[in-house]
């Protein structure tokens, strides 16, 4: 009896003085690192620089809305009865500030903008790294790789909303709007910096910014800026480039990166997709393939479909009409399969094509919801039409040098040429040009408005000039950012 | 000289002859309930000294050592315990009553039990027979209209409860601690209800304080059965029934839709005759009658020294959608045994759970997809991979098959949960105890789903099966160590002093695995094929001190007070440890000697005033991250990439909250009315609120954690009962009804309005919004005002030239009057929170017959119904409610029928993707929560066999009042978030059922 009794008090005892332990209410997190004990080796600089890619990839961007938005936009689609509600809006202009896709684009932006801070932020780290840990050609590449998509993210927003917050250092506090001078300043920069120290593409993992894509946003970025000299300066420096043979090279999956690609947004659903319909703009996780072909496909939802408009644009002979729609008569599935009336149908009834370009079809029946295709969001025949846009624009420009340039893409398109040798004509055959050659990959829309093309453009859509050049600052960021002032005219 | 010694004898005469008189006896009787059956187990205690007994299975006891002036305490959990003077009677037999509410009853408080009569705080109780009234699965449901102040929302099969006290008083999780014979717990699913002895529920801080940073959202406490003395008993309960939803919604049959589908612009005649023209009734396809069934077994013995209880019970129930049911598999073992001065013991629960949950496709509901689907489309299709009809592009929709996304494959969750304790108490001294206990709570869930491939048409298709496994485990060991110290001092003073130590360490973790198979539909196990894989790990301290001190005047004036000082791993360095505290003052006025002859049995008059805590936001939140998982495919790898994770506060710390409570206690003529009436004011600070950081700052989150918002919680409660004991024919009613208004005092600073999210649909805006001044999360939204039935109306609005908006579309009021809809117009468009909350419960018998019913209701809430967004919206062509075929019809600008109330179909997006108050509706409703009958069989007949056995049929849910036009008013919350109080998300409507029981004790 006694004995249970001492038994007792001691393991109370010794409860009693577990109990007072108080370290154990120090924990750190298991399953996250710290940043104050980051960047001590490349793999971690490497790291850091890769998550600043991986919104590009998200549903707020390449991954699902931005084709739809810029597409529908640009009327190089039409909608069918299918496309949801939030998509259908950019076909006739209706939508508002509270649209999701307009708030998903613009997070998925500032949130790779502020990954990318988070590199540049930590410079004077990286730097300090002794050299053999990091040498200083590969830090400056990963700094060069920061600023490149710093510019990136920056240009995808400068050209929806005009006037923009900067945001050069990681920050929780809302800043208010520059305006879009100061934006392209920063882009300009950051794309300078890049220029000069990103690896060139032959020296550079598939995937990563090269110098040749830096100087190619540059000369885009002076290009939209009417600075045809800078411009020209810049994309004479892409070089090495050539422009496939065979159009539908550049968008099958096993042909990526091939010599006519500058730079691409990629995927691939071999290393998982387990995550791809989580959140529309995190970025973490596996989600690494699109729903492009998904959605586009006359075989998959179809939820639009070329515009007449478009399909007519193309010359009778131009080989790239094959290859950038499906009509009844195509082959697909690597030959087994021939496209009927009835694979174009709709409850609407049967449509008169449907989109070639970025769909899987060429090589299976389905697309399962997952395409590997990269976008090429760069290709070697944007750089030819875009110095042939300088030449032909600039002081002094040659408009037989701008003539020669829009040969080269037509010779590789089966067509002959003959412009006359004067600004207006060559104007017009640029215009025409970059409609059928870039088709589908969300230049067109830019290009109007950069032209100033909408009153005959997007005539009867429901543009209405003065108000839909630009978006709507999205309700998430006004009712959160008391710093962000007024939305844009008309808004 | 002499003189003084035959004093001296004399007076040592006296003196012992004084001895003899008192000297100690044996007192001897039996003890009986209500209907003189014998109690065994009662205690009988002799006041201020450890002297006592307890009763055998006849009901006997005998207590040695007595005075003429001892006083002689009988009591037992939940009757009216008698206190008796030893006098000079030597054979004491007592009748021990039970009561809807009375002051001696024992009731379970926080760290110990305590006489009803010296309560000073909130406490509402819920005893076994009431619990045993209505067959329930989950313990949470027995306090359903019974304990007022509390509300109780049920989910799915096997899914918890939401519980719900004295209404809203944060943002973040609202959950009440849960706490089983002294092991706190996140909920009761494991615990078999049969195996409740009583629940109470703390409501106020007096209460509650002792729990600290635990309390704040109040405390249920539950007791399990333990053994009582005497031969074993063996009882065995059942039941048996059916549940099964019967409201629908109203949506188009065939011939409607393909007349609506012509009227959007799609032929689908020769599609509907592709399939033979049927009418396949969708919900009725995804609604079923589950089965249920309930198996209990237990025994219970004791002696002098030790007591025992085991209990098994079998729980299976299917749910009443395809595809989803519950079962529970439950063990329990409870012993005591006292050596002397030392009693150890022990109380062990094992559960094994398998629950079938409502799966759901594309991140919708099933009853979505049965709303959407095209009534023409058969269910199977035996040609097609899978076996079952979906949508093709000539469908022009894509909604899911709702059997298919249920039926096929399967998801399962196989659920371990124990829960235990073990402890020594040890009587040091006289009215001096400590009590050492050690607990578990210990739990793993493995979720298994499996999906083979499928082509049911081209819009939804898996061209290779999928496997997903979650696999979690988490424990929690707590010590607690208390001394107790009761005295009693010149017979007047009581004073009841404890203090503890507790240290609770939890630790878990989580693995997530999936993998896709492409070769083949028959292995449902993972593969290395497409693989995705991660694992996260917990670890949670937390430590306590506690102290609190009882004092009472005869038990006429009362005084607590207590204190805690807790530290938590949660928060940072600087804000780790917080102290709480309350104090309650209580009078007894019917105890007074000038209400000796009033009418009142009771009259107590209470007032509290007390802080706790609450630490339940999510770990290491404190520390700023890095997030490891972004990847990126480089050079045909995945790259992986870290960067910067949520913006972390170090200053992180708990919520805290102030509550005041007044109560007022009575009882009439003999405790045959009785009744309370409380108001509670809280304040609640330093609130964690998820500030939303701007959007464009790029913060992975989008908000940073910070303590920095304020909300005040007040209302009223009110309960009556009514005992009538007398005779043959007794009856009983209770009657509760509550009030709990809510109101954000403040926000961050320089914020005076969030709107928070997520919205409950893809493509509607978010319209929950906290604002200072306002009750939380109200909704948000515009004001409608009819159907623009010409242009000149939309131009009146507009101004000319405006295309978006046309004739047809939904008018919006433009508050502003600047031509523009936008958020400026938004205006409160409903409160989510109810007027008031009331319950009615009746309890009959008459000879062998028992009746119970009980009503519950809720008045004045409005609901946001989402599901309006499948019903009405008219966004594409899609199945929908049957009022879209009444919606405005456009002709050359201008709407053909006027009196719609629906706008045209394809309108402007603001339509549907406005919050407006077309979605907002009255959601009061009250409801026959349940109804019982029973019939019991005993007496010298049934001796050999049983010694009492009871027969009853009960319906749950059998009538609900109601103007919703949803399926049920009782709407499921996603999660104990405060954020999605009053909207409907399409989820598990409340079944009715029908159930027969039979309870046996042997």
């Amino acid at each position: 009896m006694k004995n249970i009794k001492y038994i007792v008090i001691l393991l109370s005892g010794i409860f009693a003085i577990n109990s007072c332990d108080t370290k154990d209410l120090d924990l750190t997190n298991p399953n996250e690192l710290s940043p104050e004990t980051y960047f001590k080796t490349e793999a971690q600089v490497q790291a850091s620089v890769n998550a600043a890619y991986a919104h590009l990839q998200t549903r707020g961007l390449y991954g699902r809305h931005i084709f739809f938005s810029l597409d529908n936009m640009s009327q190089e689609n039409k909608g069918n009865p299918q496309l949801e509600g939030n998509k259908r809006p950019f076909l006739n202009f209706t939508f508002d500030a509270g649209n999701d896709i307009i708030q998903y684009y613009w997070e998925s932006c500032f949130l790779g903008i502020s990954r990318a801070n988070f590199v540049l932020d930590n410079e004077a780290k990286i730097n300090e790294l002794p050299n053999s840990v990091l040498t200083q050609e590969k830090k400056n590449k990963f700094l060069g790789e920061a600023h490149f998509l710093r510019a990136y993210y920056y240009f995808l927003l400068v050209n929806r909303w005009g006037d923009l917050p900067i945001y050069t250092k990681q920050t929780i506090v809302g800043a208010a709007r520059s305006p879009k001078a100061d934006v392209y300043k920063l882009i300009t920069e950051d794309l300078e910096f890049a220029s000069k120290n990103l690896l060139a593409d032959s020296a550079e993992q598939n995937g990563r910014a090269t110098k040749e894509a830096a100087y190619a946003y540059l000369g885009k970025v002076n290009l939209y800026l009417k600075k045809y000299d800078e411009a020209l300066a810049a994309l004479n420096q892409v070089t090495g480039y050539s422009l496939e043979t065979d159009f539908y090279n550049n968008f099958m999956d096993e042909t990526e990166h091939g010599p006519e690609s500058v730079f691409e947004v990629e995927y691939d659903e071999k290393l998982g997709v387990g995550d791809k319909w989580g959140s529309d703009t995190g970025g973490t996780g596996s989600a690494e393939a699109t729903f492009r072909g998904q959605e586009y496909g006359n075989l998959g939802w179809y939820n639009v479909y070329p515009h007449d408009n478009l399909l007519d644009e193309y010359e009778s002979g131009d080989k790239r009409f094959a290859e950038t729609f499906y009509v009844p008569g195509s082959v697909y599935n690597k030959g087994a399969s021939v496209m009927t009336a009835s694979n174009f149908s709709t409850s609407e009834g049967n449509r008169r094509a449907g989109w070639k370009k970025y769909q899987n079809y060429y090589k299976r029946t389905d697309e399962n919801q997952d395409s590997s295709i990269n976008f090429k969001v760069m290709r070697y025949s944007d750089v030819l039409l875009m110095k042939a846009e300088c030449e032909n624009q600039r002081t002094g420009g040659s408009q037989a040098a701008a003539i020669a340039y829009i040969k080269q893409v037509r010779d590789r398109a089966g067509l002959t040429t003959s412009i006359a040798a004067n600004k207006d004509a060559v104007f017009k055959a640029i215009v025409h040009e970059r409609k059928v050659e870039l088709a589908g990959e969300q230049v067109r829309f830019d290009d109007i408005m950069r032209w100033g093309l909408a009153s005959t453009e997007l005539a009867g859509t429901g543009f209405v000039a003065g108000k839909h050049e630009l978006w709507p600052i999205p309700n998430r960021e006004t009712s959160s950012n008391p710093n962000i002032g007024p939305n844009n005219p008309n808004w | 000289m002499i003189m003084k010694f035959k004093f001296a004898i004399i007076a040592l005469v006296m003196i012992c002859t004084h001895n003899v008189m008192a000297q100690s006896k044996t007192i001897q009787g039996v003890v009986t309930d209500a209907t003189g059956q014998p109690l065994p187990g009662a205690s009988i205690n002799v006041q201020g000294t450890t002297n006592s007994a307890s009763t055998d299975f006849d009901g006997k006891y005998s207590l040695r050592d007595i005075k003429s002036t001892d006083k002689i305490v009988y009591s037992f959990v939940g009757l009216v315990s008698q206190t008796i003077t030893a006098g000079n009677q030597t054979a004491i037999n007592v009748k021990l009553i039970e009561s809807t509410q009375n002051l001696s009853e024992v009731v379970v408080v926080a760290y110990g039990t305590q006489k009803r009569a010296k309560v000073t705080g909130a406490i509402a109780v819920v005893g076994a027979k009431e619990i045993a009234a209505v067959p329930i699965t989950n313990a949470e449901s027995a306090l359903q209209g019974r304990a007022v102040g509390v509300t109780v929302i049920n989910g799915a099969p096997g899914s918890s409860p939401t519980v719900n006290i004295r209404g809203l008083s944060t943002f973040n999780n609202s959950t009440p601690l849960y706490v089983i014979d002294g092991v706190t717990t996140g909920n009761l699913s494991g615990l078999s209800p049969n195996d409740i002895e009583s629940i109470s529920v703390l409501k106020d801080a007096s209460t509650t304080a002792l729990y600290g940073a635990k309390g704040f959202n109040g405390v249920i406490i539950v007791t399990t059965k333990k053994g009582k003395k005497g031969a074993g008993v063996l009882t065995f309960n059942t039941y048996l029934g059916s549940q099964s939803v019967s409201k629908r919604y109203d949506v188009m049959d065939t011939t409607q839709y393909l007349k609506y589908a012509k009227d959007l612009g799609s032929d689908l005649t020769a599609r509907a005759a592709e399939f033979g023209n049927i009418n396949t009734d969708w919900q009725d396809q995804i609604f079923q009658s589950g089965l249920m069934q309930d198996y209990n077994l237990s025994f219970s013995n004791g002696t002098d020294t030790s007591s025992s209880r085991y209990s098994a019970e079998i729980l299976k129930q299917e749910g009443s959608i395809i595809g989803t049911g519950f079962e529970r598999y439950s063990f329990r073992a409870n012993n005591t045994q006292t050596i002397g001065k030392l009693t150890v013991g022990s109380n062990m629960g094992i559960s094994f759970s398998k629950t079938n949950p409502e799966r759901s496709g594309g991140g919708r509901t099933l009853l979505e997809h049965a709303i959407k689907m095209a009534p023409y489309l058969p269910v199977y299709n035996e040609s097609s991979l899978g076996g079952y009809q979906g949508p093709s592009t000539i469908d022009g929709q894509d909604a899911e098959n709702p059997v298919r996304v249920a039926n096929l494959g399967y998801q399962y969750i196989n659920g371990l949960s124990i829960i235990g304790n073990i402890f020594g108490e040890y009587n040091i001294y006289k009215g001096l105890k400590f009590r050492s206990q050690v607990s578990l709570d210990y739990y793993t869930s493995k979720d298994h789903t499996f999906v083979p491939s499928y082509k049911d048409g081209s819009a939804h298709s898996q061209g290779y099966s999928t496997t997903t496994e979650n696999n979690q485990w988490g424990q929690t060991i707590m010590f607690t160590n208390s001394l107790t110290y009761k005295t009693t001092i010149a017979d007047k003073h009581n004073i009841e002093a404890i203090g503890i130590i507790e240290k609770t360490s939890g630790k878990g973790q989580n693995i997530s695995a999936g993998s896709r198979y492409y070769i083949s539909d028959e292995i449902d196990q993972l593969r290395l094929q497409d693989p995705s894989l991660g694992s996260t790990s917990y670890e949670q301290n937390n430590l306590g001190y506690i102290a609190r001190v009882n004092y009472d005047y005869d038990e006429k004036y009362l005084f607590a007070v207590s204190a805690r000082r807790d530290g938590s791993g949660r928060f940072g360095d600087n804000k780790r440890w917080a102290n709480f505290y309350s104090v309650a003052l209580g009078w007894n006025i019917a105890k007074e000697d000038f209400m000796k002859n009033s009418v009142f049995s009771t009259l107590k008059l209470r007032a509290s005033n007390g802080t706790t805590g609450n630490d339940l936001i999510p770990n290491y939140q404190y520390s700023a991250t890095l997030v490891s998982s972004y990847f990126y495919p480089i050079a045909g790898a995945a790259a992986a990439g870290v960067s910067t994770g949520n913006a972390a506060d170090p200053n992180l710390k708990w919520e805290a909250k102030n509550d005041r409570n007044f109560g007022l206690d009575f009882g009439l003529y003999d405790e045959k009315f009785t009744g309370s009436i409380e108001y509670f004011n809280n304040e609640a600070t330093d609130i964690l609120f998820a500030v939303p950081l701007p959007a464009s700052v790029g913060s992975a989150g989008g908000s940073q954690f910070q303590n920095i918002a304020d909300i005040s919680t007040k209302g009223f409660e009110v309960s009556l009962g009514y005992n009538d004991r007398e005779g043959d024919f007794t009856w009983s009613a209770t009657a509760n009804l509550g009030t709990s208004k809510n109101e954000v005092v403040d926000l961050a600073p320089g914020v005076t309005s969030v709107l928070a999210g997520p919205s409950p649909r893809a493509g509607l805006e978010n319209f929950s919004r906290l604002e200072v001044g306002q009750p939380a999360f109200y909704f948000y939204g515009l004001e409608t005002n009819g159907i623009y039935k010409n242009q000149a109306e939309v131009d009146a609005v507009f101004g000319p030239g405006q295309t978006a908006i046309q004739p047809g579309d939904i008018r919006f009021v433009d508050q502003d009057g600047n031509k523009l809809i936008n958020a400026d117009d938004k205006v409160n468009i409903g409160n989510p929170y109810p007027d008031f909350t009331y319950g009615l419960n009746l309890t009959a018998a008459y000879k062998k017959f028992d009746f119970n019913c009980f009503i519950t209701g809720v008045q004045g809430i409005n609901i946001f119904n989402a599901t309006k967004f499948e019903l009405q919206a008219m966004q594409r062509l899609f199945n929908a409610s049957t009022d879209v075929i009444g919606r405005s019809i456009v002709a050359n600008g201008v709407v053909t029928n006027p009196s719609a109330t629906l706008p045209r179909a394809l309108g402007a997006s603001q339509n549907w993707a406005s919050a407006s108050d077309r979605y907002v509706e009255d959601g009061s409703y009250a409801r026959l929560k349940n109804i019982t009958v029973g019939y019991t069989l005993s007496g010298t007949a049934f001796d050999k066999y049983f010694s009492k056995l009871r027969m009853y049929v009960s319906a749950q849910n059998l009538i609900t009042i109601t103007n919703y036009s949803g399926l049920d008013p009782e709407v499921a919350r996603a999660d104990g978030n405060a954020n999605s109080a009053g909207i409907d998300l399409g989820r598990y409507p409340q079944p009715k059922s029908v159930i027969f029981g039979l309870d046996v004790t042997f």
